[in-house]
């Protein structure tokens, strides 16, 4: 990757991908634009593209499936846009390997910030390292599915949580094993999404606890670290 | 009255045809019994009537030749051999008197009056015959035979004036048991004849007519059920096929206004997302903010109004949740965003609902009660058959008049509830449409001491 992140911004409405295009090199991208998937196509072969910024609702060919041929040629990080009533779409997208997605409408900032943790995971963990936070995670009996963003316990019962709960959660499922600290897990689950999520950490994690923890009195699956921050001790199993 | 009447097709035809074929055997009945009749004055009265005569005329003659003996003459007229009549001083039949016919005692007197003899009192009693007496060895076997086949006795006494009383015991044809229990049969015959095809086809028009009704009322549109079989006679398969052609339009017009709304959601949704992302220029940090709440909120109405136009086909399944979760859920967010929500978590509550959609609802009760009043307690009480969730609060409430309105898309409060607070009224019925879809009804009530009570009631 070069100093500045190339991105390529596939729209088909114009009205959008101009002055989102304006705006993001205004944060300090190199922006590559294409209206349909066949000059994404061609745009993807010419440039050494860094992450593809991809509307899913598109005329003649759609997102997904230039999504899909991206992930089969290339490891470049893919976030979506989608619409919020189409959930299906959300839930394809990431099984098709999406990096992650911002529902319409979004703010460019919120994109701007996904865009940056999505590039430092992927500088950080380097290649083949494709979508680490979705997909279905069982830990301790437990399952938690990204795509429907749904807790289901052994029986098949889904447990739903609230916005914060889930994004703690999330970011403990997906680094099994791993001290966080409370700033760390701030960090973490605020840039997910918009919703103010300011509520003391130990708040969230007591709530979870409850939630999921055989005994909430005495923790085995989200275990306080003296001094550090919390960790997930139990096994985590991508499925 | 009316209740006890049968209310299916099949079973009203039945009784029809039951009755009518009722009044048909009782006019047969009555032509019977009439025929009877006249056949048993023919056979038995008129030879009784005739000997009666006959009798009180011997012994007129008798008493004419013997004037000054009486006994002479009763004496000779009792030891003639050709008669069955008897005279007696006093009527010997007193003890029948329970058996007395009346309209056996008109047709006698009828018969004597045109014979002539005009009677005093006449006597008529029917009695049945003691076997036992057929077996008495005196009794001429030819009269046992007749008694036997007959099966009854009629015994007559008729006074004669001044003479005493002429009696006659004959047998009689015990006719009308026999008549009614071959009535009785006949009319079983007839019953089982006539009614079991009526049932069978009954029964044949009636089971897709049945299976028509569990379609409609289990129908949905768009859940790609196949067709129904079209089967029975050939207006019931008229019907079943005009009722397939009815539920194909229906689904392929709501196809239709799926993909309008699918179109209008598209290209009202470009240009929002077009305006969000170039406020991001307005230098003012407060103006930019306004301008991006104004852009959420037409983007969540633009949400509501497509979830409510495709809420007759959710795309969402049902699963298994726990309702106490979802609810506290829901609550959580609200608290997260620094609103006075307050829950008390329940046991685990497990039930088949689509969560996204139930959450919506939940969420929407629960934004009215922060909206209005400024807070909301919200309680989840399991019961056997159901489960109520409750939201209230402590705003203004809702005239009573209105409380039924505002479930009703796009009606807005204009008083209490305005447009700066207000949303434009869909939330309620967004709600209402999820909850009516779950099987459950949903109710607002205002709270004594001021507020309002939103109540979602789910069956178990």
């Amino acid at each position: 990757m070069s100093e500045v992140p190339h991105l390529l911004l596939v729209d088909d409405e114009r009205s959008i991908r101009e002055p989102l295009a304006q705006y993001l090199t205004k944060q300090g991208f190199r922006v590559t634009q294409a209206g349909d998937a066949e000059s994404a196509r061609a745009r993807l072969n010419a440039y050494a593209i860094d992450l593809v910024v991809l509307d899913i609702m598109m005329p003649g060919e759609d997102g997904l499936s230039l999504c899909r041929h991206i992930r089969e040629t290339s490891e470049t990080p893919v976030i979506l846009l989608t619409a919020r009533s189409e959930e299906t779409d959300r839930i394809v997208g990431l099984e098709m390997g999406a990096d992650d997605y911002v529902v319409k409408p979004f703010s460019p900032r919120e994109l701007s910030a996904r865009i940056k943790v999505v590039l430092r995971r992927w500088s950080a963990g380097g290649a083949k390292q494709h979508a680490p936070e979705t997909g279905s995670f069982a830990f301790a009996g437990w399952v938690l599915r990204t795509g429907e963003r749904t807790l289901v316990d052994r029986e098949g019962v889904s447990v739903p949580l609230s916005t914060g709960e889930y994004n703690l959660l999330h970011a403990l499922v997906t680094r099994p094993r791993q001290v966080l600290t409370r700033d760390q897990l701030l960090d973490l689950t605020q840039g997910r999404e918009a919703a103010a999520f300011d509520r003391a950490i130990d708040n969230q994690v007591s709530r979870l606890r409850k939630k999921i923890e055989p005994d909430a009195k005495n923790p085995s699956i989200i275990k306080t670290v003296w001094g550090g921050g919390y960790t997930l001790a139990a096994e985590v199993t991508r499925l | 009255m009316r209740r006890f009447l049968p209310t299916s097709l099949i079973a009203r035809i039945a009784l029809l045809v039951a009755a009518a074929l009722f009044v048909a055997q009782a006019i047969n009945f009555g032509l019977l019994l009439h025929e009877r009749q006249r056949a048993r004055f023919a056979l038995v009265i008129a030879p009784a009537t005739t000997r009666l005569a006959d009798a009180a005329e011997r012994l007129l003659v008798l008493q004419r030749e013997t004037p000054r003996q009486p006994g002479a003459a009763k004496n000779r007229f009792l030891s003639d051999p050709r008669t069955h009549v008897r005279l007696h001083t006093d009527n010997p039949f007193v003890g029948e008197t329970d058996r007395r016919r009346p309209d056996v005692e008109r047709d006698l007197r009828r018969g004597l009056e045109d014979a002539g003899l005009h009677a005093g009192t006449i006597m008529a009693a029917l009695r049945p015959v003691n076997p036992k007496r057929l077996l008495d060895p005196k009794l001429d076997p030819l009269r046992a035979e007749r008694l036997r086949r007959m099966g009854a006795e009629m015994l007559v006494a008729v006074e004669l004036p001044g003479k005493g009383w002429l009696t006659l015991a004959t047998p009689w044809p015990r006719t009308e048991f026999d008549l009614i229990w071959q009535l009785a049969a006949q009319t079983l015959i007839l019953y089982v004849v006539v009614l079991v095809p009526v049932l069978l086809v009954g029964g044949r028009i009636a089971r897709p007519l049945r299976t028509l009704t569990d379609a409609a009322r289990t129908f949905r549109p768009g859940d790609d059920t196949a067709p129904i079989r079209e089967r029975g006679p050939s207006d019931v398969r008229a019907l079943i096929a005009a009722y397939n052609a009815l539920g194909r339009r229906v689904t392929s017009m709501l196809d239709e206004k799926d993909r309008m709304l699918g179109a209008i959601g598209h290209d009202l949704r470009t240009p929002l997302q077009a305006l969000r992302v170039r406020i991001e220029s307005v230098e003012d940090e407060d103006d930019r903010a306004r301008m991006a709440d104004t852009i959420d909120e037409m983007s969540r109405t633009l949400d509501d109004i497509l979830s409510l136009a495709r809420l007759g086909r959710p795309s969402e399944p049902n699963t298994d949740v726990d309702l106490g979760a979802l609810v506290d859920a829901v609550v959580e967010d609200f608290r997260d965003l620094d609103h006075d929500v307050t829950f008390e978590e329940p046991e685990r509550l497990k039930m088949r609902l689509r969560p996204t959609l139930m959450r919506r609802a939940v969420r929407n009760l629960i934004e009215n009660a922060v909206k209005y009043g400024g807070g909301a307690e919200v309680r989840l009480i399991p019961e056997a058959e159901r489960v109520t969730i409750e939201v209230c609060d402590r705003g203004p409430g809702i005239p009573m008049e209105k409380l039924e309105a505002v479930f009703n898309p796009f009606t807005r409060l204009e008083q209490s509830r305005n447009r700066d607070t207000g949303g434009i009224g869909l939330g309620l019925a967004l709600a209402r449409a999820i909850v009516n879809d779950a099987g459950g009804t949903i109710a607002l009530a205002n709270r004594e001491g001021g507020g309002l009570t939103a109540t979602i009631t789910l069956p178990r």
